[in-house]
């Protein structure tokens, strides 16, 4: 979009022209993204500097509609918002702290003191406490990310049969390790795109059976199995759960079906170079949508030529390719919601990823806070919360 | 004196260099894109080469390390990759936070372990000596992260006394920055006016600062204390003691005239390199204490492989410890006659 293409109709009206083949679906849902909001123009231009249109001066002030302002943001430690007197819809709180607190046993002992009110990051011991405790609530939230496992299919791979990666699929008991390692925080997903988007496709096609996967194996002329390399990184994935672990049990799952996985845990940086290389057997990450659309997922997972996640995989299909394109320009819902069921159910069996979990984030709020709802793009609306004393 | 002074200036300059160089080159022998760990996982391919080329990451090592030198001789230590702010805008928001706390950190433990070594040493082997040993030797073995846990369990959640974490209530509005030291900014807020809330946030400024500054002077007050206590004993052996007690000289003569005069040389050397290390960032307590100081930055930095900012705390860091020392070594001069810089 170039800058011109989006004017004021009236006070309350905003026209934008797309550029021709830009799907008005994928826009709207855009819209609804709190990385961007609309701000006084006159306001913000005065304090340009160097052609940035105010961006500068917009990290520590504000210029905009909502019903909070940025009063301070004091980096590392805090960001200060108070009601907005410019604001059509007026808070039930005057003023909010968001406070950045990194130790997880300093957080639940604020949260227990009084300090805050809201915490996120607790331990699953912390919640398991919590929960006993009448004086505080656990809320799960939901997330857009993925947490998947990405096979490179490249030639000579054993990844490169269908056949191989239908018997991961078999082989990898998806129940335990949700229920199990990642505490019930996320829910079991085989499809490429997350609950919440349109075009969610909720089936579950594959259950643990290694017994299968042994007899896929040996139609793919594998019959003693295989060995292969998994490429993950030291930190945490989706869950709060450390990617080592959950390697693990993949890694315990696959060797009953005669598939042994190596582990390689190493720093995130190392490991995405080596996914973004191509030069990776195997890789256990994640993945969160660019906006909030489904084409955020469908494009890079489905798409060779997005250089992004199917071209990181080396998987080149016309087929689902055409079938995400499509999709992302379709504007009816409807049709589109149809589209999409179409390519996740393909995928599911031909795709280079075996999807594990949609992984949620715990909080743990005083039982004296109402109002406090947090949506899957992590923005809660800060001007419904309130708090009894 | 002059030509001394020039003379360790001159080698204040020359650890700097050292120390850019040195990390300079660590951190491009280190095997990882800081590209890919700046921009993650959904950036694009055209994306991570731009930000390469922005941050002049495409440039042979040599050629970046002549450009930063450069940047550094006007004082632009260039930007950091994790906030995208200038790194002196980063060090100037959280330096002053790390100075606040090691200087209260540094007050407590000059004020615990000087005396405590003094009235140990004179109750040699006696239960108070005993009892101050012992402490000394508990807070210098007990880790910081478990002292502080146990002084937020007890002192904060449960007895309610003082504040688990940050600078300021969250009740309460931060005083303007004047000088980035909290409690000084929030004192100077107060004594411009503004009545009895503005004295409630320099109050609750100074309260927020007690836990952490206690758990930061552990470790340092116990090695002072045990130092002072030795440093004295040996003092208090010597003959001009005895002279001096032979001839009446009364115990606080005695202790702060003559014996504590000569035990100096080596506390105030010890306290020289404690200030140092406090100054040089107290990672583990500003991280369980959420004390937005350098210590947590260079963390952050670290762990998000923030290569200009991980030099640029480096530096500042280096450059405290050297001045610390050469205000050490002048201070010797002052305590001491016999020894003259020329």
């Amino acid at each position: 979009m170039k800058v011109g293409s989006a004017k004021a109709v009236s006070d309350y009206v905003v026209q934008v022209s797309l550029p021709a083949g830009v799907s008005t679906g994928s826009f709207l849902s855009i819209l609804t993204f709190n990385i961007g909001g609309v701000v006084d123009s006159a306001t913000v231009q005065a304090q340009a500097r160097n052609n940035d249109f105010g961006k500068g001066w917009l990290d520590n002030n504000s210029a905009g509609s909502g019903p909070f302002r940025l009063v301070r943001w004091d980096r590392g430690n805090q960001v200060l918002l108070e009601a907005n007197p410019n604001a059509r819809l007026k808070p039930k709180l005057q003023r909010i702290i968001l406070r950045e607190i990194k130790e997880p046993a300093v957080l639940r002992t604020a949260l227990e003191s009084g300090e805050i009110d809201i915490a996120e990051g607790l331990t699953p011991e912390a919640l398991r406490a919590l929960r006993s405790n009448s004086k505080f609530r656990v809320l799960t939230s939901d997330s857009l990310r993925l947490n998947y496992l990405g096979l490179n299919v490249k030639e000579g791979s054993p990844f490169a049969n269908a056949k191989v990666r239908e018997a991961v699929r078999w082989g990898i008991n998806q129940a335990e390790l949700v229920g199990g390692i990642i505490q019930g925080n996320g829910t079991a997903i085989q499809t490429i795109i997350p609950k919440g988007l349109l075009g969610y496709n909720g089936t579950m096609t594959y259950k643990y059976d290694p017994v299968r996967a042994k007899r896929l194996l040996a139609e793919a002329g594998l019959p003693n199995g295989f060995e292969f390399e998994l490429v993950t990184s030291t930190g945490q994935c989706g869950g709060g759960i450390p990617c080592a672990d959950i390697a693990a049990k993949l890694q315990a799952d696959l060797a009953k079906a005669g598939i042994k996985a190596n582990i390689k845990a190493i720093a995130s940086a190392e490991a995405l170079r080596i996914y973004r290389a191509q030069s990776h057997q195997a890789y256990l990450g994640g993945w969160s949508p660019d906006f909030p659309d489904p084409d955020g997922n469908a494009t890079p997972m489905a798409d060779f030529a997005a250089r992004s996640l199917a071209w990181r995989n080396v998987w080149n299909d016309a087929t689902a390719a055409r079938m995400a394109n499509q999709a992302a320009l379709e504007s009816n819902d409807a049709k589109r919601t149809a589209l999409y069921k179409l390519l996740t159910d393909y995928m599911v069996k031909s795709g280079p990823f075996v999807m594990l979990y949609q992984p949620s984030i715990p909080l743990g709020i005083s039982a004296n806070v109402q109002g406090y709802v947090r949506n899957a793009q992590s923005q809660v609306r800060f001007e419904n919360i309130s708090k009894t004393q | 004196m002059l030509a001394f002074l020039v003379r360790r200036l001159l080698f204040v300059v020359f650890v700097a260099w050292g120390v850019t160089f040195a990390t300079f080159f660590i951190a491009n022998v280190v095997p990882i894109d800081p590209a890919i760990a700046a921009l993650g996982d959904n950036a694009r391919e055209e994306q991570i080469r731009e930000f390469r080329e922005r941050n002049g990451l495409n440039k042979p090592v040599w050629q970046q390390y002549f450009i930063y030198m450069g940047r550094l001789l006007s004082g632009d230590l260039g930007q950091s990759l994790r906030t995208q702010r200038p790194v002196v805008d980063d060090l100037r928001e959280f330096f002053p936070a790390t100075m606040e706390l090691s200087i209260s950190a540094f007050v407590l433990t000059l004020l615990i372990g000087i005396p405590a070594g003094i009235v140990a040493a004179l109750n040699q082997n006696k239960t108070t000596d005993l009892t101050v040993r012992i402490l000394a030797l508990i807070a210098g073995a007990t880790p910081v992260f478990f002292l502080a846990v146990i002084l937020q369990y007890f002192l904060a959640n449960r007895l309610d006394l003082l504040p688990v974490q940050g600078r300021l209530d969250g009740f309460l509005f931060p005083p303007p920055r004047v000088t980035g030291l909290g409690g000084l900014d929030a004192l100077i807020d107060a004594l411009r006016g503004g009545g009895r809330e503005r004295w409630a946030v320099y109050l609750d400024s100074l309260r927020h600062l007690i836990l952490p500054s206690i758990v930061l002077a552990s470790f340092s007050a116990a090695i002072l204390t045990r130092m002072t206590r030795a440093t004295m004993l040996e003092v208090l052996s010597q003959d001009f003691v005895r002279t001096a007690r032979a001839k009446g000289v009364s115990q606080r003569v005695l202790v702060f005239r003559h014996a504590l005069k000569n035990a100096a040389l080596p506390i105030l050397t010890l306290a020289g390199s404690l200030l140092g290390g406090l100054l040089s960032g107290a990672v583990l307590t500003e991280t369980i204490f959420s004390w937005p100081g350098v210590g947590r930055y260079i963390t952050q930095a670290a762990s998000s492989l923030d290569f200009p900012a991980v030099m640029g705390v480096t530096l500042l860091i280096g450059l405290v410890y050297a001045l610390v020392n050469l205000v050490t070594d002048l201070l010797y001069a002052f305590l001491d006659p016999r020894i003259r810089y020329a």
